[in-house]
């Protein structure tokens, strides 16, 4: 089974963001740059149905710079991925899902995967469609927020979760497409023998204005940051007026009262 | 008495069965501790003997750790040595010789009687203790360790009753029945714990002086496949000492009765996960490779804090989550999250918490080689894993300005590895160790207030490789700062103050006296704690466990609780992961009507008690 | 053609996020000068056509096929996919929902209109229309436009809108012929179930009612929990309530228990010391309740109420009930 993993190499998660000065992107300085974790999730559930399955091939797919992107290409291969394509983009960086899932579908459409998993959304920009996109555009059945994969012949079932605590089962004929969610399972580290294996195996890389077909259709235009001054509100007073004064906050600064 | 042809026949092929076996027995068990890598270390062996003199003869430990069983214990013990030649003397009246003359045997009397009744009483006390009182540690009850209590006694029972005028047809039963009960006893020995008589003291003998021990797991990274995976493969093998650890194990619990993690209530038992649930596989195998098969939850659970290692009263090297983890970590891949993020953080800014810049060590003097030390600041300063730390970084500065001492802090400072090298990572440890001994390669002296810090730059590294530099603890630094008057302290502190002592500065550094010095120095109302000195409650953060997630156990409350039970208004402490579980876990435990315990470090208390020049 | 509202169906009623929706899209109507479409698409959707009607709307489009009785991912994008080639509008709008992440990338792909997820807030600058999007984490802002005259799918970020504000009107119904063939349907769904989750995920909680010592004892925490029910949150807490085993150690958050980052923090009892600060600091809005002024966490905290939280939960729970 043919097996395509897509990883983005994102800043971490708790970094200190920052606009940079141009208000394109973040201050990179400082940023320590690692796999985007719903990815390493869908990279453990494409290793583990490879494992149960005894036999096949689980290659990753990264789009990003050079100077960083091999890093996280090695972490993969460590695990246990057999190779690895590299889309190489140097800044500015592109935004437009749709342009990003079709640069990944003309690099990857003559492999003819049974099996394409990705990320539920990336920490940085967080559009949440590039795994829809992609196997829309090479003709695939899809579905998001999967946290159960159960493969049975050319069939696949996915467990998707649904809002407040649901779930439900979804039968698709391979070849699919999945968003996997975090959670699903629990991430391997690379092992000493892994690491060591991952320098002799293949990466092969496409260069992105190759395979770049057309223009994006949306673009970041300005990143700021959220202009909230932290200014701490003082609540005081008695329990009653403290109490309308939260009710207010809950309902129209806050805005949780709704759903 | 005199022995026909027969019964000298007989008596001959007794022996032969039951020492054969017993030989057999043992020689299986020693042919497997031979299958253990590297070999018995030698050196020392003045301070070998001495300790070997001070530990078996004297039996130190076991009567120091447990007063009461262990004097007992001591009593039986000096009444085998006593009984030695009598023994010997015994079978060789069985052939119708003897050893003993009248006069030298009635003399040896004098000896061996007393020591016969006091080994009764020591017999009857153990088995009282194991078979009615039941203290958990010892475990279910041993149909063996029944046995063998009945045949002491009655081995000391038909001795004295030799010493009486017997009817000969009573004398000679009594002379058969010592005889089966030393053959029976001997054909006992090596199939269960009370192999501890024969190793215990050879194990003793070649204990490592350096606490914790394990060896350098050195990894090549331009070795080829094959060279890779034998060294991958030796990983699950155990050291000859470690083999022989196994066998002189003599299950008497203390391991278990000192762990923090099993006394916080986690799965932890040291006496079965590190060493009696490896024997089966061991003798099974008749090898020792079974490293591999350490309980992987108990081994997550260890702090290394090596009091289970200390106490042991064999020799034992017990803790052995370095093994069991390196396999997790290095061979299968499978690691807590929590782990995996500090590794990754380590790996690519060097330091546990992905962290880019240190305001302390900015706001600090930068080393040079000029200066007398190099104040070494360790991630917990530098990165502020507690901030109210940060004072007692300053409280040390203080006092090393105040004394003219010069220092300052390097400008690459890589984390010493220790949270790298007690989960497992030895390939990141590794990574670590080689930037900073380059960084360290002119420095002479280095200080730090970090016990962890200190210890890998000290003990550990130089497993793989000499180093320049001495280490010393900021307290061992403070002590003598004090001692030469470079600075002068008066006692005025006067609150309740205790001292918690850290693992690694107490038990792997050996240190417990410079802090006591240096506190009593500044403060009129020292005093100590419960278990504390050598004997330490771990605070529960080390092996890596102050990053941990959602345990079962709540190790860290242990120690706080027993410092709210002291009566103490302030605790000082010398390590900063001491200090920050401290302040997590008193709070709890404070008692609402009480106030809360102060946590200091050392250098806090001093800084406070200066007298001005 | 204007702005296509898409309305989701959530027990018998028209879900509340997608009259959210419906508020974002009366603001892009009034802004860019346009008028609004609403799309009702379903099996049967006739329970649903009256109050969609009495929203302010140029009209109400019914697509109806008996293949879309259950949400699939080829049926509903197939049908929207038609429905915006037949009706060609520059903007289709729904709420952010689990289905919208679902299916609406698929149209995106199927008709070449970009899809912006997530919006907070809208706005027409330099004549253009810009949609403001949370990125790294929720952090900082963006500003997306989209190129082309293909307009763009867009869904809202709940609460982005509010329901009430919604202008009523009277708008009349159309049916739109649609077709769909079982096997353009390629997933078998089935029946959706509930599971009692025992280990909570606290890190997609959207908001978390966090307990510390300041609660006092073990029977005060249920008052904890009945607020956390009332405003809809999860129940945290800090490590010295876990120590003392009043709440499982999957509640802790900090530095040795859960990471969180909700749209809104509240916390209770709480003095905020660095390690549990840690775990929450990254929180979008922090509300904390403690009777000391000198706390740490209101260093951190968006408003800070100081008072008694015996006094004040009960209360606030009650007026929440009352909603």
């Amino acid at each position: 089974m043919k097996i395509a993993v897509l990883i983005k190499q994102v800043p971490g998660s708790d970094s200190a963001f920052r606009a940079s000065e141009n208000e394109l992107w973040i201050e990179e300085m400082q940023i320590q740059y690692e796999m985007n974790e719903s990815d390493a999730y869908a990279l453990e559930e494409a290793l583990l149905i490879k494992e149960a399955q005894g036999s096949g091939e689980v290659v990753v797919v990264c789009m990003g710079p050079s100077a960083r992107v091999s890093k996280v290409l090695r972490e993969a291969l460590a695990k246990g991925a057999d190779r690895a394509i590299h889309i190489v983009e140097e800044d500015p960086l592109e935004t437009d899902p749709y342009q990003i899932a079709n640069i990944l579908s003309e690099s990857i459409k003559s492999e003819s995967f049974d099996l394409i998993l990705s990320g539920l959304q990336s920490v940085d920009l967080g559009m949440g469609q590039t795994g829809v996109l992609l196997g829309t555009m090479l003709g695939m059945p899809t579905a998001t927020l999967v946290i159960a994969t159960e493969i049975s012949g050319d069939k696949i079932k996915v467990k998707r979760e649904l809002e407040s605590g649901w779930f439900q089962w979804v039968g698709l004929p391979l070849p699919a497409c999945l968003s996997i969610q975090s959670g699903i399972n629990t991430p391997r580290y690379p092992s000493l023998k892994g690491i060591m294996g991952a320098k002799k195996k293949e990466i092969k890389t496409i260069n992105k204005g190759d395979v770049q077909l057309r223009d994006s259709l949306q673009m970041v235009n300005r990143i700021y940051s959220m202009q909230r001054d932290k200014k701490t509100e003082f609540i005081e007073g008695e329990p009653d007026s403290q109490v309308s004064r939260l009710m207010d906050i809950l309902r129209s600064e806050v805005k949780v009262l709704g759903a | 008495m005199h022995f026909s042809i027969i019964e000298q026949v007989a008596l001959l092929v007794f022996i032969a069965l039951s020492l054969g076996s017993f030989l057999y027995e043992l020689w299986k068990r020693i042919f497997i501790v031979f299958k253990g890598t590297g070999s018995f270390p030698f050196d020392r062996l003045w301070e070998r003997w001495f300790r070997f003199f001070r530990e078996v003869i004297l039996q130190e430990k076991v009567i120091r750790e447990r007063f009461l069983p262990g004097l007992m214990h001591a009593l039986v013990f000096w009444g085998f040595m006593a009984f030695g030649v009598i023994t010997l003397d015994h079978f060789a009246r069985g052939f119708n010789g003897k050893i003993l003359g009248e006069t030298a045997y009635s003399v040896y009397s004098w000896v061996a009687i007393p020591f016969s009744i006091l080994v009764i009483i020591g017999i009857v006390y153990l088995a009282f203790r194991r078979f009615v009182l039941r203290p958990k540690v010892l475990g279910k009850i041993s149909i063996t360790s029944g046995i063998v209590a009945i045949f002491i006694a009655l081995l000391m029972g038909t001795y004295l009753l030799t010493e009486l005028d017997l009817p000969h047809q009573i004398e000679k039963v009594n002379w058969w029945g010592h005889t089966f009960f030393i053959l029976a006893f001997l054909f006992l020995i090596p199939r269960s714990k009370h192999l501890h008589l024969v190793l215990a003291p050879i194990n003793i003998f070649f204990r490592p002086f350096t606490i914790p021990s394990h060896d350098a797991v050195e990894i090549d990274m331009d070795a080829s496949e094959e060279e890779l995976d034998s060294m991958l493969t030796g990983l699950t093998k155990m050291s000859r000492n470690q083999a022989l650890d196994i066998f002189s194990c003599v299950e008497c619990g203390r391991c278990t009765d000192v762990c923090p993690a099993n006394r916080g209530g986690g799965i932890l038992d040291p006496k079965h996960h590190f060493i009696l649930d490896l024997k089966e596989p061991m003798l099974s195998t008749s090898d020792v490779d079974v490293l591999g098969q350490i309980n992987v939850e108990a081994g997550w659970e260890c702090t290394a804090c090596q009091s289970c290692t200390d106490i042991c009263p064999v020799g034992n090297h017990v803790e052995k989550s370095d093994e069991i983890r390196r396999h997790q970590v290095l061979l299968e891949g499978q690691v807590p999250q929590e782990y995996q993020k500090v590794f990754r953080n380590l790996q690519e800014s060097g330091n546990t918490e992905g962290a880019f810049q240190s305001p302390l060590a900015e706001d600090l003097p930068v080393y040079t080689s000029d200066k007398e030390y190099a104040l070494w600041l360790g991630c917990f300063a530098r990165y502020g894993l507690d901030p109210d730390f940060e004072h007692s970084v300053r409280s040390f500065t203080k006092i090393l300005e105040e004394a003219g001492v010069s220092y300052g802090v390097l400008s690459q400072e890589m984390c010493c590895g220790d949270p790298a090298n007690r989960l497992g990572d030895k390939l990141t440890y590794q990574m670590l160790m080689d930037q900073n001994k380059e960084e360290l390669q002119d420095v002479k002296k280095i200080t730090s207030l970090c016990p962890h810090c200190v210890v890998n730059l000290d003990q550990e590294y130089r497993k793989y490789g000499e180093v320049p530099y001495k280490v010393e603890h900021h307290t061992q630094v403070i002590s003598d700062i004090i001692e030469s008057g470079k600075i002068r302290v008066e006692q005025g502190s006067n609150e309740k103050l205790t001292y918690h002592d850290p693992c690694n500065l107490s038990r792997s550094l050996n240190e417990v006296d410079a802090p006591r010095k240096v506190l009593n120095a500044s403060s009129s109302g020292f005093f100590d704690m419960e278990e504390s000195g050598r004997r330490t409650l771990c605070c529960g953060a080390g092996g890596g466990l102050w990053w941990k997630k959602e345990s079962k156990g709540r190790t860290h409350l242990v120690r706080a609780q027993q410092v709210v039970d002291s009566g103490a208004e302030t605790v000082a402490t010398g390590c900063n992961f001491c200090f920050g579980m401290m302040k997590q876990g008193l709070g709890p435990l404070t008692p609402d009507n009480q106030k809360e315990i102060q946590v200091k470090d050392i250098a806090d208390i001093v800084a406070e008690n200066l007298v001005n020049n | 053609m204007g702005i296509l509202v898409i309305l989701e169906q959530k027990e018998n009623s028209i879900h509340r996020m997608s009259l959210e929706a419906v508020a974002g899209a009366q603001d892009m109507a009034d802004k860019m000068n346009m008028e609004i479409s609403a799309l009702l698409m379903g099996a049967d959707v006739s329970p649903y056509v009256e109050k969609a009607q009495g929203l302010e709307l140029k009209e109400v489009i019914v697509a109806q096929h008996e293949l879309l009785n259950e949400y699939s991912c080829d049926g509903f994008s197939e049908i929207v996919r038609q429905v915006i080639e037949k009706e060609s509008p520059n903007y289709v709008v729904m709420a952010h929902t689990y289905m919208v992440r679902d299916f609406l990338p698929r149209v995106s792909a199927l008709s070449g209109v970009p899809f912006v997820p997530d919006v907070v807030s809208f706005q027409v600058t330099d004549g253009k229309p810009v949609f403001t999007k949370q990125m790294f984490n929720s952090k900082l802002g963006s500003d997306i436009v989209v190129n082309g005259a293909q307009g763009g799918l867009i869904s809202f970020q709940s609460a982005a809108y509010q329901a009430e504000s919604v202008r009523k009107g009277d708008a009349p119904v159309r049916d739109i012929e649609i077709s769909l063939t079982p096997d353009q349907i390629r997933s078998v769904s089935e029946a959706p179930f509930q599971e009692s989750s025992g280990g909570v995920d606290l890190t997609s909680a959207e908001v978390l009612v966090s307990v510390g010592r300041g609660i006092g004892e073990e029977s005060k925490i249920p008052m904890a929990k009945a607020l956390a029910d009332a405003i809809g949150a999860e129940l945290a807490a800090s490590r010295p309530v876990v120590d003392s085993g009043w709440l499982p150690p999957f509640r802790q958050i900090g530095s040795s228990g859960q990471n969180v980052s909700p749209k809104l923090y509240f916390s209770v009892g709480i003095s905020g010391a660095i390690q549990h600060v840690v775990g929450m600091k990254g929180s979008q809005n922090i509300i904390a309740i403690n009777k000391d002024p000198e706390a740490p966490i209101f260093e951190i905290a968006d408003y800070a109420v100081v008072g008694d939280l015996h006094e004040i939960i009960p209360r606030l729970t009650e007026a929440l009930q009352e909603q």
